[in-house]
């Protein structure tokens, strides 16, 4: 049920709580000054509203995030920027692709190991084979950029967006892409290079240096309308399938 | 005493309101998904609504003053210019509106409050947005079905009659292709991480199939501040790729501009191509290298290693950008998408557009990343923030839920003093980034900022002069031999192959010319 809260001097009817911990803890937080200095100020909300007297400061809003802080919370982080300048803001980062176990990662293969599912972004007359090379941070793309892309480089890239490969991504033979949809920004780009690119995948058992085999003749998935209505993900039958070769 | 503005004029503004945070709702749940791990791009995003809700009445009101909001979007219409369907269409009334949202929900803001400001806002995005659809009498994309048939005939046929054929593999198709590919990566380094800067309108039904018609803006120096040097060796501002396609039909062109087609779009159904360069001081679409497909195919082979040398460029200053210059520079692109508004007016002003209120900066202490991102996902996609939710019977468009994106104006403010007008003016300005001391250039050559300005002012499109302004399409299939109607064909066809054909000619009679 939703807190007595009150809104800018006002009760909410319908109000709910925030899905998400940080929107929740920082409104709230926020609603809570806003209604202390309305009530000390003496004025109808009208005089008070954008009344600069009497409005947030930076210092008040800057000791809303120290305040979660303050209580061990520790933030999601997207941009690699973000934890190089504050790294005790965030929280650590996840193992990457390259720490399975041993036993998750065979010396010795019978043959070709399925190691992973995607969704195709297009499809090719061939499945494409190269060899899996981790980019996920900008030192590797400007190592990449100062030394030139290996031959046969598949990408894995845990970045749906179009910027951080910019320089270097026309060289790739084929992306893996951990995240986004078919429709997202390395989506739309691998398509006008020509590149073949799975996005959404999911990978197991795959380290640095692996030879890989995509199946990038698979039928891409289907975003029309209606077949997005039936599924808002694609089944396994629809998923581009990734081997480990070697 | 309550507010001036009639019940009618409160039930048109929250329409708007409502019409927009309906159609955001599918876009926003249906579209894309953004993120990078080179640009803080949710939080950026957050800072720039907050900026535009702050900051948009001020400009809104003194651009609509120098030149009203429908004649701006006459000339955005007829060329090609940073205002298109999804800066002006999306961008202008859902970034204020979702500033204001957020700061609803933070208790700083009634829904109540400034309301002049959102009138004055809503109304002139109303007022762009059917001028700018003139031509197919709709206000958005969405409205229409999801299909933007913008431009007119005769800027259609001129497209049509100068396009060159290609086929799969021969050096036309495979410069386009790369062309293609170098300058959208460009365009989405550009804009830090945002599809502002590439855009696409039609289909428009052809003899062979459909024309889609997309375009690039925003390439080379001029209003961005990072690319002051970057993209010195980058000569055309704005570039327009009307594609001819065959078997394919383009089923949906959304109001961000981006489209899907069935089949799949395959490069080997791109049959003609053209190119043409153009901005808000060029009159039109000025051919860019379509002499011969061999000429045509230098040019873009050309371009693409500009723009590759560009991307290069461009990404190792990004990389070596302070976590806020990368706020900065995500949020002022969001915030100035529409700064064109001013360019066409005439009173564009670098430092208003490219530094950051203080009132917005005050809020950068909260703008972790994920905080950005789940306030963005609550704010657009979710509608699980308190202030969002309606009563118990609603199921809202798109959802079924009782939920709304953006908050309407309670009609109370007709009979009571409960309410306030405006935010006030702007507050002191700033920004991390490095200041822009570079030209801007144009279609009229490298001009400075005083320059741009007066050559605004003194442009004018044939279709501006008063005699011709309102002779539309409509008009056009009844006066097709007046001599008017001749005037205008003939002011866009210059430079093409149809020059001094006129208004008689009909699509039959182009695909007649094309054959061997």
């Amino acid at each position: 049920m939703p807190s007595a809260e009150r809104f800018a001097g006002l009760q909410d009817k319908y109000a709910v709580e925030a899905a998400t911990p940080t929107v929740r803890g920082f409104h709230a937080a926020i609603r809570g000054r806003v209604a202390e200095r309305f009530a000390v100020s003496g004025l109808t909300w009208e005089e008070f509203v954008f009344n600069p007297e009497f409005e947030l400061s930076t210092e008040d809003l800057a000791a809303v995030e120290a305040e979660m802080l303050g209580e061990g919370y520790r933030f999601d982080h997207s941009a690699q920027v973000s934890v190089t300048e504050q790294p005790d803001k965030y929280k650590a980062g996840a193992a990457k692709n390259g720490d399975e176990a041993e036993a998750d990662h065979p010396d010795q293969l019978d043959g070709p190991l399925v190691v992973g599912h995607g969704d195709n972004v297009f499809a090719t007359d061939g499945d494409i084979e190269g060899v899996a090379r981790e980019i996920s941070t900008l030192e590797r793309v400007m190592e990449m950029l100062t030394e030139g892309v290996p031959k046969d480089t598949i990408a894995i890239i845990d970045d749906c967006g179009g910027t951080m490969t910019a320089p270097i991504i026309a060289d790739f033979k084929g992306i893996l892409c951990l995240a986004g949809t078919v429709r997202t920004h390395l989506a739309i780009l691998s398509r006008e290079y020509g590149i073949p690119c799975l996005m959404a995948t999911e990978l197991e058992g795959l380290r640095e240096g692996d030879a890989v085999r995509i199946e990038t003749t698979k039928k891409p998935r289907d975003i029309t309308p209606e077949a997005m209505a039936a599924a808002a993900t694609a089944s396994g039958e629809q998923r581009a399938t990734v081997w480990r070769l070697s | 005493m309550p507010t001036e503005h009639s019940y009618a004029q409160l039930l048109e503004t929250n329409h708007l309101i409502r019409h927009a945070s309906d159609s955001s709702l599918w876009l926003c749940r249906s579209r894309t998904a953004q993120e990078s791990k080179l640009f803080p791009v949710p939080a950026y995003m957050i800072l720039s609504y907050l900026e535009c809700f702050y900051r948009y009445p001020d400009l809104i009101r003194r651009i609509d003053a120098a030149m009203p909001a429908e004649e701006i979007a006459d000339r955005a219409r007829e060329t090609t210019t940073s205002l298109q369907q999804a800066s002006l269409g999306w961008c202008l009334n859902n970034f204020f509106l979702l500033g204001r949202q957020l700061l609803i929900d933070m208790g700083m803001l009634r829904a109540t409050d400034a309301v002049d400001d959102i009138v004055d806002v809503m109304d002139f995005w109303k007022r762009f947005q059917l001028s700018y659809h003139r031509a197919d009498g709709h206000m958005t994309n969405g409205e229409m079905g999801n299909r933007a048939q913008i431009r007119s005939e005769r800027t259609l046929q001129v497209f049509d009659a100068d396009a060159i054929g290609m086929k799969p593999g021969d050096r036309l198709h495979t410069a386009l292709g790369q062309f293609n590919a170098t300058i959208s990566q460009y365009a989405f380094l550009a804009s830090c991480e945002c599809r502002l800067q590439i855009h696409h309108d039609g289909p428009y039904k052809t003899a062979d199939g459909e024309l889609l018609i997309r375009s690039y803006q925003a390439l080379a120096e001029g209003d961005f501040p990072w690319l002051d040097g970057v993209a010195s060796g980058i000569e055309y501002p704005n570039l327009v790729v009307p594609m001819f396609l065959e078997d394919t039909h383009v089923y949906l062109l959304d109001d961000w501009g981006s489209f899907e087609t069935q089949p799949a779009l395959d490069a080997d159904k791109v049959v003609r191509v053209g190119l043409y360069s153009s901005d808000y001081l060029s009159g039109g679409f000025i051919p860019v290298a379509m002499g011969s497909a061999a000429e045509l195919a230098d040019k873009l082979e050309e371009l693409r290693d500009q723009f590759q040398e560009a991307t290069t460029k461009l990404w190792r200053v990004f990389a070596g950008f302070s976590r806020e210059q990368m706020l900065d520079s995500g949020a002022l692109v969001y915030f100035a998408a529409v700064r064109d508004l001013a360019k066409i007016a005439g009173i564009y002003d670098q430092d208003e557009w490219w530094s950051i209120d203080q009132r917005t900066q005050r809020f950068k202490g909260l703008m972790n990343d994920e905080y950005g991102r789940d306030s963005l996902t609550e704010l657009i996609a979710l509608l699980t923030l308190p202030s969002q939710q309606d009563n118990d019977y609603v199921m809202g468009r798109h959802s079924d839920g009782a939920q709304h994106m953006e908050s309407r104006i309670p009609y109370s403010v007709l009979a009571d003093d409960d309410f306030t007008a405006t935010i006030g003016a702007p507050r002191e300005r700033w920004s991390s980034l490095t200041p822009k001391s570079g030209t801007w250039t144009t279609t009229q050559g490298r001009l400075t900022l005083e320059q741009l300005n007066a050559a605004a002012r003194g442009a004018k499109l044939p279709l501006e002069d008063p005699a011709l302004r309102y002779l539309d399409d409509v008009w056009i299939k009844w006066h097709a031999d007046d001599p008017r109607a001749d005037e205008l064909y003939r002011a866009v066809q210059q430079g093409s192959s149809l020059e001094g054909a006129g208004a008689g000619l009909r699509q039959a009679d182009l695909t007649a010319r094309r054959a061997p």
